[in-house]
């Protein structure tokens, strides 16, 4: 039972770099957070105030009402799974998770229950006497939430903590996670740079950018409605079109949709699902460029009339061929002025019909 | 064509490689046999075979001389007390300044890197004299306290602890450094993480950066250890007349009573007490190494 707020917080570095930049977010009892953003964006420093690592230049931070800004880490009610799991090389597994409990002072019968428990938990039962350096670097990291969950804290912070393993085990962990994490209903906020981690894991996701917020919504929100440009270049592949909007349609080399809004410089974002392609010889918007074929569905590549490359997703790729020309025809858009979402709206085939007669 | 010549080149390059590898092996196999092999058997040798007018007879009667001469036994424990007492001060001394410089991130640890490297650079003879003028009779210290109207202090000079405060001194270099390339392995991750699961400061150096730096410790004390124990100058400088270190010990044997035999001995069990630290060393770090 416990919640996270983060107010106002800032973090300049002594060089003069504002990693994080008044900074708010409140995560709620059992909820898991997924802080999202390219490398360099304060996400780690982020967690790091969460932490204790790092003093905050500005604001404050409180889990369940207490003010925990300046209280330092070994008095913190968080734990904290790094990147590189961190774990101590002169204990054994057992060791490694017995060492916070000890401090505790919990009765050595105790201390054996728990970290069995737990080593149970994490799939590693009947590995309390392997030494760490023994263990694969997925066991290693499991060892490592094995530590942090041992103790029960209020608030699970984990700074990226499957980056040095393969695609594979990547995924299982994550899942892993997922489980352990809705299973003990434990308060996890939940550094990655990779979207599909955040997608498949978080109840909620932020996005963040130089420090700042760009969105903070579920998952399917921030897929499907992306406040800015930014996060709808960040999250899942997306087609952003520069072009101007002129009596509420938007055109760019000879490719136009209707877009109700004022008219000036606009992009426009096409989810490459959402752009339906077919074959044209006459009005032709675009060029296939290339086309994969991943089995399941195909993805088309494809040049606008002044090369501008755009994507688009075909359930059936044999029908296209490379150098045909295509029409477009998508199914829903967003579009963004002055990196502010003005519009989004699905396009109905009677909407669609209007750019045939307005284009006439 | 190419293919002989290939053929024929390859098989040929270990036999001409074998002789150059052992010659660049044997060179300082010769070397560490001619220069320290071989005097330490004759130095053994020498001993045991003492001179009589009958001719040379083989005897244990220089050592037997040695550990039942008072003045020789009192010279040797006053060594083994310097040697123990610097190694002591040596770790409070300079664990402190190597913690401080590995995890201190502010402009001064670059300074008193500097600082603490400094005495590498400085002869121990002029340590000495800068020793004695500061800390000697009316050195500075004396003439700072009697400036300002305090009580002489009893100088360390040509007292146990003159060679104690050199020595420590002239070794801080080397310890420092080698207690800072031990904290150089332990992450900041790995102590991060001691501190999450609610070490303090104290928990984290004595749970998870000892334990980490012990290989360390030891090769650092071995190395002021085996220093100490036949260091010369500033024993020579510094000490008491009376009872003095081994090395000061058999050279005022050797050069002012003519005794090399007796010189002898000395060194030989001089070098007998750093063959057992040696071995100590040893075997501590390969134990530490093995799990
Ligand atoms: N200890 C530090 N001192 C100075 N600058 C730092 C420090 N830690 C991080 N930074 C800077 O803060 C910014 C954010 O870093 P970080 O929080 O690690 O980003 P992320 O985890 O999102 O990749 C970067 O520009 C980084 O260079
Ligand atoms: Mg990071």
């Amino acid at each position: 039972m416990s919640v996270l707020n983060i107010k106002d917080v800032s973090k300049i570095f002594p060089g003069g770099t504002r990693a994080v930049d008044t900074f708010s977010l409140d995560v709620a009892d059992g909820e898991l957070v997924c802080l999202l953003g390219p490398s360099g964006s304060g996400k780690s420093t982020l967690l790091r105030m969460v932490g204790g690592f790092e003093t905050p230049t500005s604001g404050q931070m409180t889990i369940d009402g207490d003010d925990i800004t300046h209280v330092p880490p070994e008095r913190r009610p968080t734990g904290m799974v790094f990147q590189s799991h961190a774990l101590w090389t002169h204990m054994n597994v057992f060791k490694n998770l017995a060492f916070g409990l000890k401090l505790r002072k919990v009765a050595p019968a105790e201390i054996k229950r728990r970290v069995e428990a737990v080593l149970e938990l994490v799939g590693l039962g009947g590995y309390g006497t392997r030494a760490v350096t023994q263990l694969s670097g997925g066991q290693q990291q499991r060892v490592a939430l094995a530590r942090s969950l041992v103790l029960e804290p209020k608030i699970l912070l984990l700074d990226e903590p499957f980056a040095s393993l393969d695609q594979h085990l990547r995924e299982r962990l994550r899942e892993e996670v997922r489980d352990i994490q809705q299973r003990l209903k434990i308060t996890t906020l939940f550094v990655t740079h990779g979207q599909d981690e955040a997608l498949s894991m978080a109840d909620r996701i932020v996005v963040m950018r130089d420090g700042k917020t760009e969105q903070i919504d579920r998952p399917d929100i921030v897929y499907r409605e992306p406040r800015t440009p930014f996060v709808a270049g960040f999250i899942g592949t997306m087609n952003l079109i520069e072009g101007t909007v002129a009596n509420g349609v938007f055109s760019k080399a000879g490719y136009s949709t209707p877009v109700p809004v004022a008219d000036g410089p606009a992009t426009q974002a096409i989810r490459p699902e959402a752009l339906e392609l077919t074959l044209a010889t006459d009005n032709a918007q675009g060029k296939v460029h290339r086309v994969t074929d991943f089995g399941t569905h195909g993805l088309v590549d494809l040049e606008l009339l002044d090369s501008t490359r755009i994507k688009a997703m075909v359930s059936h790729p044999g029908l296209f061929q490379p150098g045909q020309g295509v029409a477009l025809a998508p199914k829903a858009i967003a579009a963004y002025r002055d990196d502010i979402l003005i519009h989004r709206g699905a396009l109905t085939p009677e909407i669609a019909a209007r750019r045939e007669t307005i284009d006439a | 064509m190419t293919t002989d010549t290939a053929g024929s080149v390859s098989p040929v390059q270990p036999h001409r490689g074998r002789p150059i590898g052992l010659l660049l092996v044997a060179v300082p196999v010769l070397m560490v046999v001619w220069l320290i092999i071989w005097p330490i058997i004759s130095a053994v040798i020498t001993t045991l075979w003492v001179k009589t007018p009958e001719g040379d007879i083989f005897s244990i009667e220089t050592y037997r001389f040695f550990f039942s001469d008072g003045y020789s036994l009192s010279n040797l424990g006053m060594t083994l007390w310097t040697t123990g007492v610097c190694a002591i001060l040596l770790l409070v001394v300079c664990l402190p300044i190597a913690l401080y410089l590995r995890f201190a991130d502010s402009r001064i640890a670059a300074y008193v890197q500097g600082l603490a490297i400094f005495p590498m650079f400085v002869p121990s003879i002029i340590l000495s004299f800068a020793f004695i003028r500061v800390l000697g009779p009316n050195g500075t210290v004396d003439l700072v306290l009697n400036a300002v109207g305090m009580p002489k202090i009893r100088s360390p000079y040509l007292t146990p602890w003159g060679p104690v405060i050199g020595l420590v001194w002239d070794n801080i270099p080397l310890t420092v450094l080698i207690l800072l390339s031990g904290l150089g392995s332990v992450s900041n991750q790995a102590i991060e993480a001691a501190r999450d699961v609610g070490a303090g400061k104290i928990a984290v150096l004595w749970h998870i950066i000892l334990p980490r730096i012990s290989n360390s410790i030891l090769v650092a004390i071995s190395f002021a250890v085996l220093g100490i124990f036949s260091a010369f100058t500033l024993p020579y400088v510094l000490g008491p007349a009376a009872p003095e270190m081994m090395g000061p010990f058999m050279q005022r044997t050797f050069r002012e009573l003519f005794e090399p035999q007796t010189a002898i001995t000395q060194a030989v069990v001089t070098f007998a007490f750093c063959i057992v630290f040696g071995l100590f060393y040893v075997y501590s770090v390969a134990k530490n190494r093995a799990p």
